[in-house]
């Protein structure tokens, strides 16, 4: 992938974090049960690699604030460092596991881009956004368990929209026929 | 699903001022926004953003049609905030949910600043063209070359990106309609039926974004866009 499209792809991936917030939250309450801003973080750090997954990740949440006032400002700063994290871990891990079978290669890569974002959000929230008044107990309900649809939806999608990509020839082809 | 972006063609000091000013204009009147708190103070930033929209000559449909996707959202904030934010002094009472003037008063604030946010950003790209925006975000980010950072090419990632929202939203949207004509909507059934409906409508979602992506870098390369170098820019931009 050249670098141009690099950055075009990232800047998709970012417009897609401010779309698909919009069709979600047409469900009431949907936004942070389904977490749809993720998912074109996630499918970028795996098509395009580490950084244009963390640029994905910087601009999807800054840009929709500024333009449509989701995330709200004070919680901006917690949700961007932890969408950078699933472009930046996402990006890494797809550059360098290899199993020979494309779908386990992602799903490797997206579980632990998944649990990063996660421990890394929660780590931040203790330490920084949420000094003192954050627990395992909080952690484990805002990340888990309030947003249970939205990892089962992470689960389902995320693979699928790659696989998807790569066949339609729009990514370079991980393996040069699939196993 | 609401709209956002799109350029509205029109006359006015917001369409003629820098798009730089623009864009820091918009940092610290959302920062002032979200510092309201008083109904005073919210009074007077609606009032100013008003007052924005009326110079912008977009007409208060453009500048005001994001904020009738929101609605159902808006609502559920209002009322969640009613119901939950405060357990004293209770208007009414049901079990563990108490509505209470304090939360109502919550819930008005939190309503008003995330509409005026979304107005706000709506007068930017409505006023906004996107290269005018990429050229804002460059000369913001100026300073931060002389660091090292790659200035050009985040300027080049922030306009891009500006410029495919309004294009996505439509594209998902007719998907939406698409596939509610052939199998029925996405928000319908348990978690799993929804989830399959999602894949069945986000992938073409995503396969259309980047067959748009992959047009999009070919014909920038074809006209002589570089990153690697030292510039992003068209050739015929960086001709003095």
């Amino acid at each position: 992938m050249s670098p141009v499209k690099r950055v075009v792809v990232a800047a998709a991936c970012a417009a897609l974090g401010v779309v698909l917030p919009m069709a979600f939250h047409a469900v009431p309450g949907a936004g942070n049960a389904w977490l749809p801003m993720h998912l074109p973080v996630m499918v970028c750090g795996l098509v395009a690699g580490p950084v244009p997954g963390a640029v994905a990740g910087l601009l999807a949440p800054v840009l929709s604030s500024l333009l449509t006032g989701m995330p709200a400002a004070p919680i901006l700063p917690s949700i961007t460092c932890e969408l950078v994290t699933y472009g930046l871990v996402s990006g890494l891990l797809s550059a360098r596991v290899r199993t020979g079978r494309l779908p386990l290669d992602l799903y490797v890569s997206l579980v632990s881009a998944m649990l990063c974002g996660r421990v890394v959000g929660g780590a931040l929230q203790a330490l920084i956004f949420s000094a003192g008044s954050y627990s395992l107990a909080a952690w484990v309900a805002g990340y888990f368990l309030t947003g249970l649809p939205g990892i089962v939806l992470q689960l389902v999608v995320v693979v699928p929209v790659v696989v998807a990509l790569e066949r339609a020839a729009l990514v370079p082809a991980r393996y040069d026929s699939e196993p | 699903m609401r709209s956002a972006g799109g350029y509205v063609w029109a006359d006015s000091p917001l369409h003629r001022a820098p798009a730089a000013a623009k864009l820091a204009g918009l940092v610290a009147a959302v920062a002032l926004v979200v510092l309201a708190s008083s109904p005073l103070e919210l009074a007077l930033a609606a009032t100013g953003v008003a007052a924005l929209v009326a110079v912008s000559c977009v007409g208060w449909h453009a500048a005001l049609r994001a904020l009738w996707g929101l609605r159902w959202f808006l609502l559920v904030v209002l009322c969640m905030n009613a119901l939950f934010f405060s357990a004293s002094d209770p208007l009414l009472s049901l079990g563990p949910v108490h509505l209470t003037l304090a939360g109502a008063a919550q819930g008005a604030r939190v309503v008003v600043r995330t509409a005026l946010v979304v107005v706000l950003g709506t007068l930017l790209t409505a006023t906004t063209r996107p290269q005018q925006l990429t050229s804002g975000v460059r000369e913001l980010l100026r300073p931060l070359a002389r660091l090292g950072v790659p200035t050009e090419v985040a300027a080049l990632a922030v306009g891009v990106t500006v410029q495919f929202v309004p294009t996505l939203l439509r594209e998902s949207r007719q998907l939406m309609r698409a596939q509610a004509l052939r199998c029925g909507g996405v928000r319908s059934g348990g978690i799993m039926r929804r989830a399959v409906s999602y894949v069945r409508l986000l992938v073409p979602v995503f396969v259309s974004a980047f067959r748009r992506a992959d047009e999009l870098s070919i014909a920038m390369e074809a006209r002589g866009y570089r990153i690697g170098g030292r510039d992003a820019r068209p050739e015929r931009e960086r001709r003095p």
